[in-house]
């Protein structure tokens, strides 16, 4: 079963995001921070990571960043952001994202693009 | 029907969601997962403290807790959360971190003979500095090449004083291999004191981790151990304390934290790096 | 070879106290460590609130930017907040999470800052001010997530605002939010998050 990584530091969005995933079938860790998400994926990449932008101490450009630089499966991220201007989308892909969702995500939008960045087929 | 810890004297309950917003809270001020299996043993805990604050329930307790301004009662709840005896070899696969791949890239950059330096805190009664000295001299071979510096510190002048003399209970050195015992402790009535060259071999200090007058002097360390000591602290002492373990370390040094600790809810002063043992921390090379 | 006793480094020498002209120069050394240093020593030297926070609103290295901001954490003063809040400005996303974390811990009143943002046209701003409020040890928190959950038009400063709730709400919040799920029906997120905060707060 694909496993995904959730980091956000907000409980009701990791909450709703991994309602969403696992009724999709994968399974869902969580992370508070981008430091957390990076630890997890160390010791145990993850298929997929779903990232907040807005988080203390890292946030998600940084973990990217970083991640990116690991000697680690690179897997596929989506950045999820509240804001909409083009430059943090470029910016997220800058950083290594492969998807840029906008908050609040609907059920539809993060499942589908779970899938698509999965390879797996759209249903 | 939701579950709840039933208490035979009738005292408070937590219920399911007293229980998720609990551990909601706590996860995201320390980085503790508690999974439903341990509900017996948070449930408890959280009893224990609602019964020791006089807060009466749950709401009042978690009221008190949150909105405490000194955060003394989140440091109290972690303390009985969280297990923190100290025994010889706790966490031994940081030692073996240690030796099989910290001190190898730590010697393989050296452009001098300066001995290494370790700095363990808190030294507590003296399990882990004297778990070290023990370690590296059965495990790590490049002892016979390196001088290694132990420095070990608390801010209790209690503990340092038994540290110093090193004499431990049978609790205290369970794990210890049998040939070890033989070789580094000798009995006393049932008590275990540890010998001489290694008493000899690691400096105790005072230190307060808060107090920048006490913390200059600590310098041009490799390797920093400091294991269950920042999860009591609060977020500003927290901080205080890494950015002196930060000014402490060499460029490329190292810092261990405890099991269930993370600089997630720190700081991001230092580089994340995987051994095949453990999860460490790394200044950056290029500083200083 | 082997162990060694060995004691804490004293630093060599006492290090030649810089003065503020020098301190304020070397803020802008080429060497982060300098800069880091500077950062350090430079709160005891006046206007030292300003030359810090243009420092930082340049500076690049994690280490030095820290710094800074622990030094004006330090300062701790209305200058500090006015300035820190300019941050939450920043294209920066990693400034402003450092603003909002230090804002948090600052023990100055923040509240006429927080007002002020949680009105202010941005929306991550609003958020920002939400976040700083997750902190704040007074019984005036709730009635001003309230505030923003009765009256904010943007659904993300809502349901930062319900996340919150979920931790400290009442059952004076309670209303409010079945009357925020009324305002946007068809966001689920919210929807969502409004559920879980009423459960939490009611408890079962």
């Amino acid at each position: 079963m694909k496993r995904i990584l959730v980091v956000d530091d907000a409980a009701t969005v990791r909450m709703y995001h991994r309602g969403i995933l696992e009724s999709s079938g994968y399974t869902v860790e969580e992370a508070w921070n981008g430091i957390e998400a990076l630890e997890k994926a160390l010791e145990s990449p993850f298929d997929l990571y779903v990232v907040d932008v807005n988080m203390p101490k890292l946030d998600g450009y940084g973990f990217l960043r970083e991640l990116r630089q690991q000697e680690i499966p690179q897997q596929p991220a989506i950045m999820v952001s509240t804001e909409s201007a083009a430059r943090d989308e470029l910016l997220a892909f800058k950083a290594g994202a492969n998807g840029f969702l906008i908050k609040p995500l609907r059920p539809i939008q993060l499942s589908t693009y779970a899938r698509l960045l999965l390879g797996e087929a759209i249903q | 029907m939701s579950s709840q810890t039933q208490n035979p004297e009738g005292g408070p309950v937590i219920s399911d969601e007293d229980f998720l917003k609990f551990k909601e809270f706590f996860y995201r001020r320390t980085g503790i997962i508690f999974e439903n299996s341990k509900r017996y043993f948070v449930d408890k805990r959280l009893v224990a403290r609602i019964v020791a604050t006089d807060t009466g329930t749950f709401r009042s307790y978690f009221t008190f807790l949150r909105f405490q301004a000194s955060g003394d009662e989140l440091q109290q709840l972690t303390n009985v959360m969280t297990v923190n005896e100290t025994y010889f070899l706790r966490e031994e696969y940081q030692f073996r971190c240690l030796v099989d791949s910290i001190l190898p890239e730590i010697t393989r950059r050296k452009v001098n003979a300066e001995a290494i330096r370790i700095w363990c805190i808190p030294s507590s009664t003296g399990e882990e500095p004297y778990s070290i000295a023990m370690y590296l001299m059965e495990h790590w071979p490049g002892i016979k090449q390196w001088d290694v510096e132990i420095i070990s510190s608390d801010i209790d002048t209690n503990v340092l004083r038994r540290a110093r003399a090193g004499r431990f209970s049978e609790r205290s050195i369970n794990k210890v291999p049998a040939n070890w015992l033989k070789k580094y402790f000798e009995r006393v009535g049932d008590e275990y004191q540890i010998c001489d060259d290694l008493r000899q071999a690691v400096e105790f200090t005072r230190v307060n981790l808060s107090e920048a007058a006490d913390t200059i002097k600590y310098r041009n360390f490799d390797v920093i151990f400091c294991r269950n000591l920042l999860i009591y602290f609060d977020d500003v002492s927290r901080k205080t304390a890494t950015d002196a373990f930060y000014e402490s370390l060499k460029a490329g040094g190292y810092i261990c934290l405890g099991h269930s600790e993370s600089m997630s809810r720190t700081s991001s002063l230092f580089k994340v790096r995987k051994f095949p043992e453990a999860i460490i921390y790394q200044k950056s090379l290029e500083s200083q | 070879m082997g162990l060694v006793k060995g004691k804490p480094t004293t630093p060599t020498g006492k290090p030649k106290r810089a003065n503020c002209e020098e301190l304020k120069a070397s803020l802008d050394d080429p060497d982060a460590a300098i800069r880091r240093h500077s950062a350090q020593e430079l709160l005891r030297c006046p206007g030292a609130v300003r030359l810090l926070a243009t420092r930082l609103n340049r500076e690049k290295d994690v280490a030095a930017r820290e710094a800074i901001l622990a030094s004006m954490a330090q300062i701790d003063d209305f200058e500090v907040v006015s300035e820190l809040v300019e941050c939450l400005r920043s294209d920066d996303a990693a400034l402003c999470n450092e603003a909002i974390e230090t804002l948090k811990h600052l023990t100055t009143d923040v509240s006429p800052a927080l007002k002020s943002l949680l009105s202010d046209p941005d929306p991550d701003l609003r958020i920002f001010a939400v976040n700083i409020l997750e902190s704040r040890c007074d019984p005036n928190v709730e009635r001003m997530l309230i505030g923003v959950i009765e009256q904010d038009i943007n659904v993300n400063v809502c349901a930062t605002a319900i996340d919150l709730l979920c931790e400290l709400g009442t059952e004076a919040a309670l209303d409010p939010i079945l009357r925020i799920k009324n305002r946007f029906p068809s966001e689920a997120y919210l929807q969502f998050a409004a559920d879980l905060a009423l459960k939490r707060i009611r408890g079962i």
